[in-house]
């Protein structure tokens, strides 16, 4: 069942209880108060008979015209009254009952001889209903008359009755009034619900660019579609990374396949030299070398995402570790004509796995020596400053212009001049270097400019106890 | 027939080199973006072979580059990209086809013939002039049946002259369409190779198809 007819059948069902509960409550103490009111009157005009009869002695009385002249208010045609003697039988009445027969009840009669006063209705055939009060006077102890006041009903059955008629006709109609008003109010409150719902399934058919209009204010509905249009931003965000990562390996990966295909469809469109075969078998070797390369440090990466690499938490003595490298990268260092030196070194420890600081550390002299020019310097530092260890990789090869630094440690980032620069590349060291940076809780930034050579700076948490 | 390569990728741009000159073709190759337009704006190319992704310039403004200057050179872009937007952005802007890395030889060269042959107006597959036929997918030479065998730079020359058949070609237009930039224009070379085709396709026959027009070039046609 939809939202919106619940909402509305729910606050329905509860607004008609309200009603018919008040309404019913209305009735009853609308009758309950009219009836109070008829009977004091009665009471008051009994009392007032009562009490001329007592200034009078409590002589019988016998002239119908005298009873009038006491009492003026029985000529209202609302009021009748009767006398009874202590049988039961009347003495004398008022002339507006003279038409009807209305004994004295049985009841009446009793409750007379105990010396109270009792209320009473009465209902004749064609008659409107009567009340009546029954007053006994009682002198010396004995019961001398039964003074009865009556009145007809009709007035206060007759206000009953059109209460009641208001009530049933005005009830509904407010029901349904209300009922309207609160399916149109659940509408509008439920319509940008609707609009999400809209908006998400375009979303989900695919198109992560549509957002939702927020409305400004900032109810639960604006809330809502806030944290919605944050989320997709994040869905397309990293689906457009996902795209962007998955062209950039296949387009990495193609390009040795490329290689390799071309080259040996080439090679056997017809008969060649066996020294023709051997070239184009080594280009092969080095293409499957290169993608093997791709494919290990992108399972690498998948794994570190996965949270499936294991990490050492052990004291390394960085100033051993960088001495090392740097005899590593002077070996390379050679082959091209770069000279790597080592600056100052101060003593430092860190936390971490010795392995993977090895890698970074070589990555990143590795490919200042493959972005020098023949006859440049790169040099290596280590500072220590409050508890950081801070190693720094300077060389003055091709450089990197601002808005590649941005990306440089981005996945298959590769900028044009380090393309035309080296062949070798996969694309992935930088991103690996950032990762175990990362999961060192260091930082690695980089300074440069392009013809400008550049800086790399790894900065290292000490470990707090140097033991 | 000289063709143009822009390929970054240097093993990929010398084998796509090699396999061409294999099949007679003139081929410069060119790894950089703008100095791959440079050259295209420079020479009068039958075919121009491009990488999408180049550096300093990219495939898709070489495409654009060119077609600004309103030179109609059939263009083939190579992409690495399998995205379907890639290829629809080269070829809205004026390339002719494409080719997904990897691809087979055989395709690459034969959409190449087909370029080729859009390149001259509305041509059948096989060039014929009088009982002289030449097949340029089987590169086969026959002439009133009999097969004539030629070697590459021969065959690379009489495919140019009959794909002009009754035009005068001026030494430097052969120079440009048959051998590559490499080519010395100051050489007597081309007279050279001439008198080889004729040697191979006129020799003791009655009807001469190649002739020389004194003080321009040369010229094939039927009479």
């Amino acid at each position: 069942m939809p939202l919106r007819l619940r909402l509305s059948l729910w606050y329905g069902s509860a607004l008609a209880l309200i009603l018919v509960a008040f309404s019913t409550v209305l009735y009853f103490v609308t009758a309950r108060s009219l009836r109070d009111a008829l009977d004091q009157s009665l009471e008051e005009t009994a009392a007032a008979a009562v009490r001329s009869l007592e200034e009078r002695g409590f002589l019988p009385l016998i002239d119908e015209d005298e009873l009038m002249s006491q009492f003026p208010e029985l000529a209202r045609i609302d009021k009748f009254f009767q006398i009874f003697s202590p049988s039961g039988t009347i003495t004398i009445r008022s002339p507006n009952v003279k038409q009807h027969e209305l004994p004295l009840s049985r009841r009446a009669l009793e409750v007379a001889f105990s010396g109270k006063t009792i209320f009473e209705s009465a209902k004749y055939p064609k008659e409107p209903p009567l009340r009546l009060i029954s007053v006994p006077i009682i002198y010396q102890g004995n019961l001398l008359y039964i003074v009865q006041v009556g009145t007809s009903m009709e007035s206060v059955d007759q206000t009953l009755n059109r209460l009641l008629l208001v009530l049933l006709v005005t009830m509904p109609l407010a029901l349904a009034v209300s009922l309207a008003g609160g399916w149109f109010l659940a509408g509008r409150a439920l319509r940008p619900v609707d609009a999400i719902t809209l908006a998400a399934q375009r979303i989900a058919a695919g198109d992560l660019t549509q957002r939702l209009n927020v409305p400004a204010s900032a109810d639960e509905i604006g809330r809502l579609a806030g944290t919605f249009n944050n989320m997709i931003a994040r869905l397309e965000t990293s689906f457009r990374q996902i795209r962007q990562f998955s062209s950039d390996a296949s387009h990495e990966l193609r390009t040795p396949l490329t290689v390799m295909k071309g080259e040996t469809e080439l090679a056997l469109r017809r008969p060649r030299e066996a020294a023709d075969y051997t070239v184009v078998l080594e280009s092969n070797l080095e293409e499957i070398d290169r993608m093997t390369r791709i494919v290990d440090e992108l399972l690498f990466l998948s794994r570190a995402d996965m949270g499936e690499v294991k990490m050492e938490r052990l004291p390394v003595k960085l100033e051993s570790l960088l001495e090392d490298i740097h005899r590593q990268a002077s070996l390379l260092g050679q082959e091209s004509n770069v000279q790597v030196i080592l600056g100052l070194v101060m003593p430092a420890i860190v936390l971490g796995d010795e392995l993977r600081l090895r890698e970074l550390f070589l990555n990143l002299v590795d490919n200042a020596v493959k972005y020098s020019r023949p006859g440049g310097t790169v040099e290596i530092s280590l500072t220590t400053h409050l508890n950081q260890a801070k190693l720094v990789i300077t060389d003055q090869g091709i450089g990197i212009s601002p808005e590649d630094q941005k990306r440089i440690f981005d996945r298959f980032y590769r900028t044009d001049d380090a393309r035309a620069h080296t062949k070798k590349g996969t694309g992935l060291g930088l991103a690996i270097c950032a990762w175990i940076v990362e999961s060192h809780h260091g930082r690695i930034e980089v300074q440069s400019g392009p013809n400008k050579g550049s800086t790399f700076t790894v900065t290292l948490p000490l470990a707090t106890s140097p033991s | 027939m000289r063709i143009l390569v822009i390929e970054d990728e240097t093993k990929v741009g010398c084998f796509i080199k090699r396999a061409l000159e294999e099949e007679s073709y003139a081929v410069d190759l060119c790894e950089d973006g703008a100095k791959g337009l440079e050259m295209a704006l420079a020479t009068n190319y039958d075919s121009i072979i491009v990488d999408l992704m180049l550096p300093s310039l990219s495939g898709l403004d070489i495409v654009k580059g060119v077609r600004r200057e309103r030179i109609q050179t059939p263009i083939l872009i190579l992409t690495a990209q399998s995205q379907v937007d890639q290829r629809v952005k080269g070829l809205d802007a004026g390339a002719d086809d494409y080719l997904t890395k990897p691809f087979a030889i055989d395709e690459l060269l034969a959409r190449v013939r087909a370029l080729l042959r859009r390149g001259a107006t509305d041509s059948p597959g096989i060039l014929q002039i009088d009982d002289l036929v030449l097949n340029p997918a089987t590169r086969e030479v026959t002439r009133g049946g009999q097969r004539i065998e030629l070697t590459l730079k021969e065959y690379a020359l009489l495919e140019y002259l009959m794909r002009h058949t009754g035009r005068v070609l001026t030494r430097p237009m052969i120079s440009e369409h048959v051998w590559n930039q490499d080519f010395d224009t100051f050489t007597n070379v081309i007279d050279v190779y001439v008198n080889y085709l004729r040697n191979k396709v006129d020799r003791g026959r009655t009807k001469k198809l190649i002739h020389t027009i004194r003080g321009s070039g040369y010229m094939l046609k039927a009479d």
